[in-house]
């Protein structure tokens, strides 16, 4: 086989393996320039952050919502909980939120304040974090009036 | 939408993968029997059958996850193939068993953790494994010293590197870990002039983190692998509070650590003296480094082309320095292309992780990442001379069972977090 060929071969090898790299740059691209109008807009905050949050230090309470009070089930409504800056909601005693139910997860859902506003976030519960019965996938903002139905206990923000 | 475009450019990408590196292997072939390969149809049947498989895997059970990291790898352990099937038939012949393993390990990796999370369950299980994995080696039956390294382990007829299993299951550990300490450890206690440190206490991790590296460094005499747990925790550590004092403080340890090593240690100086001047004992000790260095520099811009150069005059070819090898057949052109793949890959993981939502994945996907691009910048850096080697595997591409098979696993759990992630916008799906 001639050493020219071969040259000419490997060559066009090499263009293969740079054309690869530049599919690759043109999928990443796409896929980034694509999805960041919708990202912005499908997050209704940056992603929370309670090395920081807590870094900031508590003392910044916020105006009005900062309740959180049983309505379901009827043998606990009326129980009221006081928002901190963070809280956890589970069965486990280690959590601020106690909840004596066996469709709660030990450690359930964390509820916490940023920027002024409230958050709530399911921490890989079992049976799932819902607010005002869409399922919490991702941290989402509360506002007052909102019903969190967590394991069969339901709580509304007061 | 986002799943049918990732899949497809995944398929895409697989099949360019698999194109390149059937025509590098027909390429050697051609140059050193003028002839087409043998057995290049059940070659190329092959190939495509495990990549193919991967692909579908990648199909049903993470269909949102990122599509550039699998052709990236595929890619990658192709050339490397190519390579060791050229230098060593027989160990061509387990490396085609150890792929299949790998992707046979990807997929139940894929198949087995469904959610990340769950990981975050078995922390301290997945430390006590991290940590024994780690240590077996030293064991008096099991353990195995090779080319100087206590770093395998012998059960019957199966012999494994288990560090580079605990890499990965450390990371796992390292997540959880610093996801619930982090707030302690970014709290600012002492302030020493302009550097603020958190509590000394809270630097135990870290020492211990340090303590191990050593011990390992010392009694398995494995350098590489120490620098990158070393390496990997303080990365972790400097994502997870955002404290640039952490670097400070641990790259002072690392330096103390290594100063002390060198002093007390032959291996360690050995090492560093070969790599501040191996001309001077070119015959022995600097013989694999220099012979590296000529090969790279034979190589020119495009290479001698597969199966022209001679590689095969340096020791260790098929794993440390398969890197030489590659460089030394296509070039700077074909060694660029590999820096240039882990590029991809370690920009494809940290993306995972800027998109991330749960602190945990954030953390483990910037930690597999990290072990990725650490491990690839110390094999490449000590086989061009540019910090001392330290024997490690190229990932993907050097020859090595254990090596491949983890570093699979580490990809699995990238795309997982990554398909995660997809299913936590579900706007953006929409």
């Amino acid at each position: 086989m001639p050493e020219s060929l071969l040259t000419i071969l490997k060559l066009c090898a090499l263009a293969l393996l740079y054309l690869f790299f530049l599919r690759v740059l043109r999928a990443v691209w796409a896929e980034v320039s694509s999805t960041r109008g919708v990202a912005v807009a499908a997050r209704p905050a940056p992603a929370p952050d309670p090395a920081r949050a807590s870094r900031r230090g508590p003392g910044r309470r916020q105006r009005g919502s900062s309740q959180l009070t049983v309505v379901e089930p009827p043998e606990l409504e009326g129980r009221s909980f006081e928002l901190a800056d963070e809280l956890t909601v589970g069965r486990a005693a280690g959590c601020q939120v106690t909840l004596e139910d066996n469709y709660v997860s030990q450690l359930h859902a964390r509820i916490f304040r940023r920027d002024g506003m409230l958050f709530v976030e399911d921490l890989g519960s079992t049976n799932g974090t819902y607010l005002n019965t869409r399922k919490v996938s991702s941290p989402v903002a509360l506002n007052r009036g909102d019903r969190l139905k967590i394991g069969s206990t339901v709580l509304e923000l007061a | 939408m986002i799943p049918v475009v990732r899949r497809n450019t995944e398929l895409g990408l697989i099949l360019l993968a698999i194109t390149i590196t059937a025509a590098t292997y027909t390429l050697a072939s051609l140059a050193t029997t003028a002839d087409l390969p043998a057995d290049i149809g059940p070659f190329l049947g092959v190939v495509l059958a495990l990549l193919a498989g991967a692909h579908v895997a990648t199909r049903r059970l993470a269909p949102a996850g990122d599509g550039v990291l699998l052709p990236i790898a595929g890619l990658l352990n192709g050339l490397g193939y190519v390579w060791i099937a050229r230098l060593d038939e027989e160990l061509a012949a387990l490396q085609a068993t150890w792929t299949a393993v790998g992707i046979l390990a990807f997929v139940v990796t894929l198949a087995v953790v469904r959610r990340p999370r769950d990981l975050e369950r078995y922390r301290y299980t997945f430390m006590l494994a991290g940590v024994g994995l780690l240590l077996l080696p030293l064991l008096p039956v099991v353990g195995k010293t090779v080319n100087g390294a206590r770093i395998w382990v012998e059960l019957g007829p199966i012999s494994f590197q288990p560090g580079e299993f605990a890499k990965i299951i450390l990371a796992v550990f390292f997540a959880s870990y610093l996801v619930d300490k982090r707030e302690v450890l970014g709290m600012a206690a002492n302030r020493l002039g302009p550097v603020t440190l958190p509590e000394l206490r809270h630097f135990g991790p870290v020492v211990l983190a340090w303590a191990a590296s050593l011990l390992v460094m010392t009694a398995q005499r494995d350098l590489g692998s120490s620098l990158l747990f070393f390496a990997l925790f303080v990365v972790m550590l400097w994502v997870a509070t955002e404290r640039a004092s952490y670097l400070v403080v641990s790259g002072l340890l690392f330096s103390g650590g290594a100063f002390v090593a060198w002093r007390l240690f032959d291996h360690v100086q050995r090492r560093i003296a070969v790599w501040l001047d191996p001309w001077s004992d070119v015959s022995d000790q600097g013989f694999q480094v220099v012979q590296a260095t000529f090969a790279l520099a034979w190589g020119g811009v495009a290479g001698t082309g597969p199966g022209l150069g001679n590689p095969d005059r340096i020791p260790l070819i098929e794993t440390d320095f398969i890197f030489a090898a590659i460089g030394e057949e296509l070039g700077l052109l074909g060694s660029v292309g590999v820096l240039v793949a882990y590029l991809l890959m370690v920009g494809a993981g940290l993306r995972i992780a800027l998109r991330a939502e749960v602190p945990f994945n954030k953390l483990l996907a910037t930690g597999l990442t990290a072990i990725l691009g650490i491990q690839s910048f110390i094999i490449i850096g000590g086989v061009t001379r540019l910090v001392p080697l330290t024997g490690i595997t190229l990932p993907f591409v050097s020859y090595g069972g254990s090596s491949l098979i983890a570093n699979y696993i580490l990809l699995a759990l990238l795309i997982r977090i990554s398909d995660d992630n997809a299913a936590a916008e579900p706007d953006a799906l929409a």
